[in-house]
């Protein structure tokens, strides 16, 4: 008879244990961390094709040419980049990207783009009724952009059966405001294999 | 124990027969379990079969059908967004149960065909992308409008390369909007290849079921390859096609367009036939069922768009119930011997549990006979066919009436969407939806 209770005990620690398992499960990743689940663009593709484009950016002549000759940085405003690919890739979280790794390079000065100015300005015209004298803001003060940047997201897909290869070539272009010069061409290719299950159990 | 008659009661088989009546449940036919939500979409209420729609639930196997109904039924209350969420969240199910799974395949043998997790015919996917083009074009947002048509030029290579020689493979209507929306963000290249691309599909269509290839796309082509400089091409277009100018030429070069795409009725619906025959010897009861299309009741026949004095008639882009029909026709063979073999699994299931005593036997006899259904599975909400309209105006602000037309030219009813803006150079996409009938 005391025998019942143990096995009872046991069967139902071990129930326990099992349906601990059944929950959903969150575990935190380091950002850092790659995890490539369905080969779609994710956030790594995102991070990598920025910084590493960036740092190309800031590196070449045009720079130096610049600082050289202006002996100021130069302003840069984002444009539009265009997703010409074959997935529904937020652009906004890869602009915003650029725009971290730009700013975060020291050598740029950065410059709100055009959907960011519009509620700046309604600001800066309440400012102008409502806020104190000496710290309002003049209109018409804004800093003039230099260059803006523009680009591409493109995709090339093969596909056979249950795979697939994915080409990501991402262009950016640098256009110089004043006379429509491109004064920097940057291009990042990404391939990706996704292999699809062909049998599950 | 002492032996006694009810302890067949406890032996395997009897516990394989509770275990089957439960699947009963699922053993239903898919098919009638949506006639309450096909009452409301009746009565033109998608609202109303959305709710008794979630109400309803679904099995996993079912997961699907049931994101694509909810995605249509929010499409047609002119909830865009959301019936894209839907939409995205059955492209994951589809890519999670591709791969064909074991157990479903092995059960499928013993029981019936709707073990398996649906995953779509060909039909479903490419309709997948195609309404959620159109949502994107009804909210303006033509690059992701454009995202879908070459995840749809992505899905024909891959059905191309598993059916070559079916000319279901290609979507004429997949390929007439992504020509569309190329040429509307100007990529006019990339919109002549999918314009003869859907000029073929049409054609190789013809062969299979009742379809033409519409005026629009001959128009379309006519234009698109004057204003690229292909004179040949545009001089032997004009040969073929003859004199089919039926529709308002384009009048100015600055006149904003309204193109209304006209989803009509409901496609048809999969009900079950089924033949039972009784081996004499043994007393064993074959079944075997086998899936049919039945056509539901279409009354309007097209639509008239009409903008004060200017109007335009509506003209066939797609006709879902042909492809759904052929594509059945093509996937019968394949069907029927499923059964057959499932008939023979069965048979012999039924003979051994019959040489244990006749009560197991008589048990698993009738299980088999119970478990023996048609797969009636298919997306219900897709409409019987799509009608495209289109209209050149100058840009400005609009009351559009839409004329339903019975099988007579006689007008069966009529709705206004007022405030419609039209900008110059620019195209409004209109979508609307009738299901009463």
């Amino acid at each position: 008879m005391m025998q019942l209770p143990k096995q009872a005990l046991f069967l139902a620690g071990f129930t326990l244990l099992l349906l601990a398992g059944c929950g959903t499960q969150v575990e935190r990743v380091d950002v850092k961390e790659v995890h490539d689940l369905s080969g779609a663009w994710n956030d790594t593709d995102s991070r990598l094709v920025s910084e590493e484009m960036i740092e190309d950016m800031v590196s070449r002549a045009w720079l130096t040419d610049y600082t050289g000759k202006y002996k100021k940085k130069p302003a840069v405003i984002v444009g539009t980049i265009r997703n010409l690919s074959h997935e529904h890739i937020n652009v906004n979280t890869f602009v915003n990207d650029i725009q971290k790794a730009m700013i975060n390079s020291g050598r740029i000065t950065f410059v709100a783009s055009s959907v960011e100015r519009g509620e700046i300005r309604d600001e800066r015209k309440d400012q102008d009724l409502n806020a104190r004298e000496d710290t309002r803001k003049a209109m018409g003060q804004e800093l003039g952009a230099d260059f803006m940047l523009k680009g591409t997201i493109n995709t090339i897909v093969d596909v056979d059966g249950d795979d697939q290869v994915r080409y990501y070539q991402v262009d950016l272009n640098l256009i110089s405001l004043s006379d429509n010069t491109i004064v920097w061409l940057g291009q990042k290719k990404i391939k990706k294999l996704v292999s699809n299950a062909k049998i599950r159990p | 124990m002492s032996s006694g008659p009810y302890d067949r009661l406890y032996s395997l088989p009897a516990f394989l027969l509770a275990g089957c009546l439960l699947l009963l449940q699922g053993c239903a036919s898919y098919s009638h379990s949506f006639e309450p939500i096909d009452a409301k979409l009746a009565n033109n209420d998608p609202a109303s079969a959305l709710t008794l729609l979630d109400e309803q639930g679904y099995n996993d196997r079912n997961q699907l059908l049931y994101l694509l109904n909810k995605a249509m039924l929010l499409r047609m209350q002119g909830e865009y967004a959301a019936s894209n969420q839907a939409f995205e969240a059955a492209k994951k199910i589809i890519q999670a149960y591709s791969a064909i799974s074991v157990t479903e395949q092995s059960t499928s043998f013993v029981i019936n065909d709707t073990t398996i997790t649906y995953t779509g015919i060909p039909l479903d996917r490419v309709m997948l992308h195609t309404y959620e083009a159109l949502n994107y074009l009804e909210l303006g947002d033509l690059n992701n409008a454009r995202v879908e048509a070459l995840q749809v030029d992505v899905l024909l290579q891959r059905l191309t390369q598993d059916a070559p020689d079916s000319a279901l493979s290609v979507d004429p209507f997949a390929r007439y909007l992504a020509g569309m929306i190329y040429e509307e963000l100007g990529e006019d290249s990339d919109a002549m290849i999918a314009y003869r691309k859907a000029y073929e599909a049409y054609k190789e269509h013809a062969r299979l079921y009742a379809t033409t290839v519409p005026d629009y796309l001959k128009l379309d082509l006519l234009r698109l390859s004057r204003r690229m400089g292909l004179h040949e091409e545009y001089r032997n277009f004009k040969k073929e096609f003859g004199a089919s100018a039926t529709h308002q030429a384009d009048t100015s070069a600055h006149n904003g367009r309204v193109v209304l795409f006209f989803s009509n009725g409901l496609a048809p619906v999969k009900r079950e036939s089924s033949h039972t025959i009784i081996d004499p010897g043994s007393g064993i009861a074959v079944r075997i069922s086998l899936p049919y299309y039945k056509n539901r009741p279409v009354p309007v026949a097209k639509v008239r768009l009409r903008v004060n004095e200017i109007q335009s008639e509506s003209e066939q882009v797609e006709n879902v119930t042909g492809i759904a029909r052929a594509t059945l026709q093509a996937a019968m063979p394949g069907i029927t011997t499923r059964a057959t073999v499932r008939a023979v699994t069965k048979y012999q299931m039924a003979r051994q549990a019959q040489r244990q005593d006749d009560l197991t036997g008589l048990l698993v006899n009738i299980m088999n006979v119970v478990t023996e259904r048609a797969d009636t599975r298919s997306w219900l909400t897709l409409p019987a066919n799509i009608q495209m309209a289109r209209i050149s105006l100058p840009a400005g602000r609009y009351t559009l009436n839409i004329e339903l037309l019975g099988q007579h030219g006689a007008v069966v009813d009529t709705r206004q969407l007022k405030d419609i803006r039209v900008e110059a150079s620019k195209t409004r996409y209109i979508s609307y939806h009738h299901t009463a009938h």
